[in-house]
């Protein structure tokens, strides 16, 4: 028994879910209104949203790189997916596929470049950030479009049961899906090893375009489902939705444990820490709190979930040069 | 046909820009059997291994593998040949468990298309039994001791049917007792999996210890090919290697021993594992440290320079208590300056231009009004340098990643001229640099020791050591083995020095 707990205790996911657990616990003794159906349902719409567009960054984290195109992608998604609809009566089904294919293949475009150029994601995706975003204003002249059909509508404000969003059934099955891609299947270890050192994955005969490549098409094509999500949410398409996501998409799996460096994300700790950020969010409002400070508030919780990655490197580290020398 | 080789290199030639790295180079490894590949520094050992991994394409000659004429076009071409490779620095990916690392490019799956971990623990532990290492497959990688990641390497080279195992350095940086463990699974894998082995070694013993035959490299041609250990005594090899024992140049001015300490080591222990290490610096004099790659040199060097930390003991400069903090203290306080093994990543910044590089060090004592720093000024102050070491350069302006490696060097080090110092610290200068400029430098260091700069010249290649020192220091594992003056005699000197490593 003792074993299992200090197995969990090293498990980055655990200690989050402590945190979740307790801080609920103390936040709806103190003020009960946080567990009021309404706010629940509040709630879990925003961790809805934001658990794909954690999960389209860490993606990219777990290869050691970086997509500040998230919210490009994500936006130019959710007006083409918008647009569709109400300029040409597409049906949803039809507007959501090719909305998919616009994420995948700005992904792909992404991929494609770093991984040919070998110039650094960071660059790479800060240019097809002002594309993406430039194709968006074009298109929309940043207006937004209005004319979204009623099923949508239900999708994105109804609730399936209690308070419960049907908004929540997408991200719980990327979730799920995202854990045994990184845990369980060998292009998702692949990538992770790339992350971990792309010398010593290539002289394992890893392909490292390959892999570049899938990650961020998968990055792209969750974001463009967040932007769609966004607009089932919204009722509307505008131009500016996945303008703020570029903070949390980081903040969720850096606060969930994942080391910017590369190799290393926890599917887990990440959703539980987009739930954190979710949590304070929320309590800060109930609370009165001036929204302002939720920024001060989430800037630091970074910060300290970075201290602490860094100490467990610096253990590592450490562990590592007493048997270089004995 | 079937020949009792299962590896061949026949003519093999390479050029790179201003070396002929291999000349016609021979190799042929009988079927199990270990072969060792011996040769001084640059003597094209490292070019044959990566032509042999398909990192390399040679630019003439054939690669035949069990009768077969092949081409190697990328390290995943090796692998699918049956060669697999254990580098000198470990290739494993840290945060995965051993057995993920085994099975990594077959990891087996389930019905679901799933990574079936059972099966990957079961295989992996098959593998494991057989070099009846004590390590469970679910361990992670970055928890195990270097000797038995590699190890663990060695287990992943079988698990891929590897009949060609090619090992290099690979006693570097594990101690003595985990080399003998290794050494009886060589042998083991070569008798009962039918391995063969080729070892690439600097340390001869080794090299009588295990191998059956060698390969000798020199200037990129073969000194020897493929010929049987017993035929060689030690002496015999070392000469194949070295090939000219007058090689150690004109021997520079004897060294007065003024008594006149100006760097002291007292019982210094370091963060990165020095113990007890006592030395003295005397001024104007080339102190040398030499040792195997792993020793703990260019870490000592850091240390007393600041980059790293010194934990306990007493560092006198003068004869007076000093402590540094950092290399900037090092240099404008003390005028102790280190030139750096890794040029391209320390010793300069490679985007900026000959005029930064050289100046960078002497900046603040340039600096004038609000910290502002005039080009002219700074070109003044070290041109004198760069033109007194025949740098190669259009103008001060160029960029230094422009340059050739030997003017790069020759930058780095016109940057300390001009800072002036007292004692530098100048680690590996000459490696990867050809014939000419690696003259021109040892002139220069001698020249530097002449004016009264006491120098601590840091490097691996034996004939540079000793003809620059005056004094030589071997290191092992972090501590100092033992203490010579160098008489200048290439065959007393190599080998009491490989006395004070072996014994």
């Amino acid at each position: 028994m003792n074993k299992i707990f200090s197995n969990l205790f090293k498990k980055d996911w655990f200690g989050l879910l402590i945190v979740v657990i307790f801080g609920a616990l103390i936040i709806s003794v103190l003020k009960p209104a946080f567990v009021s159906s309404f706010n629940l349902y509040v709630l879990m719409s925003s961790i809805s949203l934001m658990l794909i567009v954690a999960m389209s960054q860490m993606i990219i984290i777990a290869i050691g790189q970086m997509n500040l195109s998230v919210g490009a992608i994500g936006g130019l998604v959710a007006i083409s997916f918008a647009g569709l609809m109400e300029v040409y009566d597409m049906p949803i089904f039809i507007a959501a596929s090719i909305g998919i294919v616009i994420g995948v293949s700005a992904g792909f475009f992404n991929g494609y470049i770093t991984a040919k150029t070998g110039i650094s994601a960071f660059i790479i995706t800060l240019a097809t950030l002002y594309v993406f975003k430039g194709i968006n204003l074009g298109i929309t002249e940043a207006q937004p479009f209005y004319k979204i059909p009623d099923a949508i509508r239900v999708f994105g404000n109804g609730k399936i049961i209690g308070p419960i969003p049907y908004l929540i059934i997408i991200p719980l099955i990327v979730t799920f899906v995202m854990w045994i891609l990184m845990t369980k299947t060998i292009i998702g270890r692949y990538m992770l090893a790339y992350g971990n050192s792309i010398q010593s994955s290539e002289l394992m005969g890893i392909s490292s375009t390959q892999i570049v490549i899938t990650a961020h098409v998968i990055s792209g094509l969750l974001a463009g489902i967040a932007g769609m999500l966004v607009v089932c949410r919204l009722s509307l398409g505008t131009p500016n939705i996945g303008d703020a996501w570029l903070l949390p998409s980081f903040a969720a799996p850096v606060i969930g444990g994942a080391i910017l460096a590369g190799g290393k994300v926890d599917v887990l700790a990440t959703a539980l820490a987009v739930v954190i950020v979710a949590i304070i969010s929320q309590s800060l409002v109930i609370f009165k709190v001036d929204p302002f400070f939720v920024q001060i508030f989430l800037g630091f919780m970074i910060l300290f979930a970075v201290l602490i990655n860094r100490y467990r490197e610096y253990q590592e580290e450490n562990k590592k040069k007493i048997f270089v020398h004995e | 046909m079937n020949s009792e080789y299962c590896l061949e290199i026949n003519n093999s030639n390479k050029t790179f820009p201003g070396v002929k790295a291999l000349d016609n180079a021979n190799f042929k490894l009988k079927k199990g059997s270990i072969h060792a590949l011996v040769g001084e520094n640059g003597a094209g050992k490292s070019t044959l291994i990566k032509i042999l991994t398909g990192v390399y394409k040679p630019d003439s000659g054939e690669i035949i593998i069990n009768d077969e004429k092949i081409n190697l076009n990328s390290p995943n071409d090796a692998i699918l040949k049956g060669i697999s490779v254990v580098h000198q620095e470990r290739n494993l990916i840290g945060r995965f468990s051993v057995g993920e690392n085994l099975m990594l490019n077959n990891l087996p799956k389930n019905s679901l298309n799933l990574i079936d971990y059972n099966e990957v623990f079961k295989q992996s532990k098959k593998w494991l039994d057989i070099l009846d290492l004590d390590i469970s497959p679910e361990t992670i990688v970055s928890d195990l001791t270097v000797a038995k990641m590699q190890l663990c390497e060695i287990a992943k080279a079988l698990s891929m049917e590897s009949k060609i195992l090619l090992l290099d350095e690979p006693t570097s940086s594990i101690s003595p007792q985990d080399a003998n463990n290794l050494f009886k699974l060589l042998k083991k894998i070569v008798s009962k999996e039918g391995v063969s082995v080729v070892f690439v070694s600097h340390k001869l013993e080794e090299v009588f210890q295990i191998c059956d035959y060698v390969t000798v490299l020199r200037d990129g041609k073969n000194a020897c090919e493929s010929e049987k250990i017993e035929t060689l005594d030690r002496k015999q090899l070392v000469k194949l290697m070295i090939g000219r024992e007058e090689q150690v140049v004109k021997s520079k001015k004897l060294f007065e021993n003024n008594n006149n300490k100006i760097l002291e080591l007292e019982n210094i222990n370091t963060y990165l594992g020095h113990k007890s290490i006592n030395l003295s610096l005397y001024k104007g004099e080339i102190l040398g440290l030499y040792g195997l790659v792993g020793a703990g040199r260019t870490e000592l060097a850091k240390s007393i320079v600041g980059i790293e930390k010194i934990i306990s003991g007493n560092l006198k400069l003068n004869s007076k208590s000093i402590k540094i903090h950092s290399a900037k203290e090092a240099l404008e306080k003390y005028k102790i300056g280190y030139i750096s093994e890794d040029r391209k990543k320390e010793g300069l910044i490679l985007m900026h231009n000959v005029l930064d590089n050289t100046g960078i060090t002497v900046w603040s004592q340039l600096k004038r009004f609000f910290n502002f720093l005039n080009d002219s000024t700074i070109g003044k102050k070290v041109t004198p340098y760069i033109q007194k070491l025949e740098v190669k350069t259009p103008s001060n302006y160029q960029l230094v990643s422009n340059l050739s490696g030997g003017n790069q060097q020759k930058i780095s080090v016109a940057k300390w001229l001009a800072a002036g110092t007292d004692i530098l610290f100048i680690d590996e200068p000459t490696v990867g640099i050809d014939v000419k400029t690696k003259g021109y430098l040892h002139e220069l260091i001698i020249d530097l020791s002449k004016s009264g700069t006491s120098i601590v010249l840091i490097s691996s290649d034996m004939p540079e050591m000793i003809s620059l020192a005056d004094r030589i220091i071997v290191m092992k594992n972090f501590i100092i083995k033992g203490e010579k003056n160098n008489d200048h005699n290439y065959q007393s000197m190599s080998s009491s020095i490989m006395e004070f490593i072996h014994d």
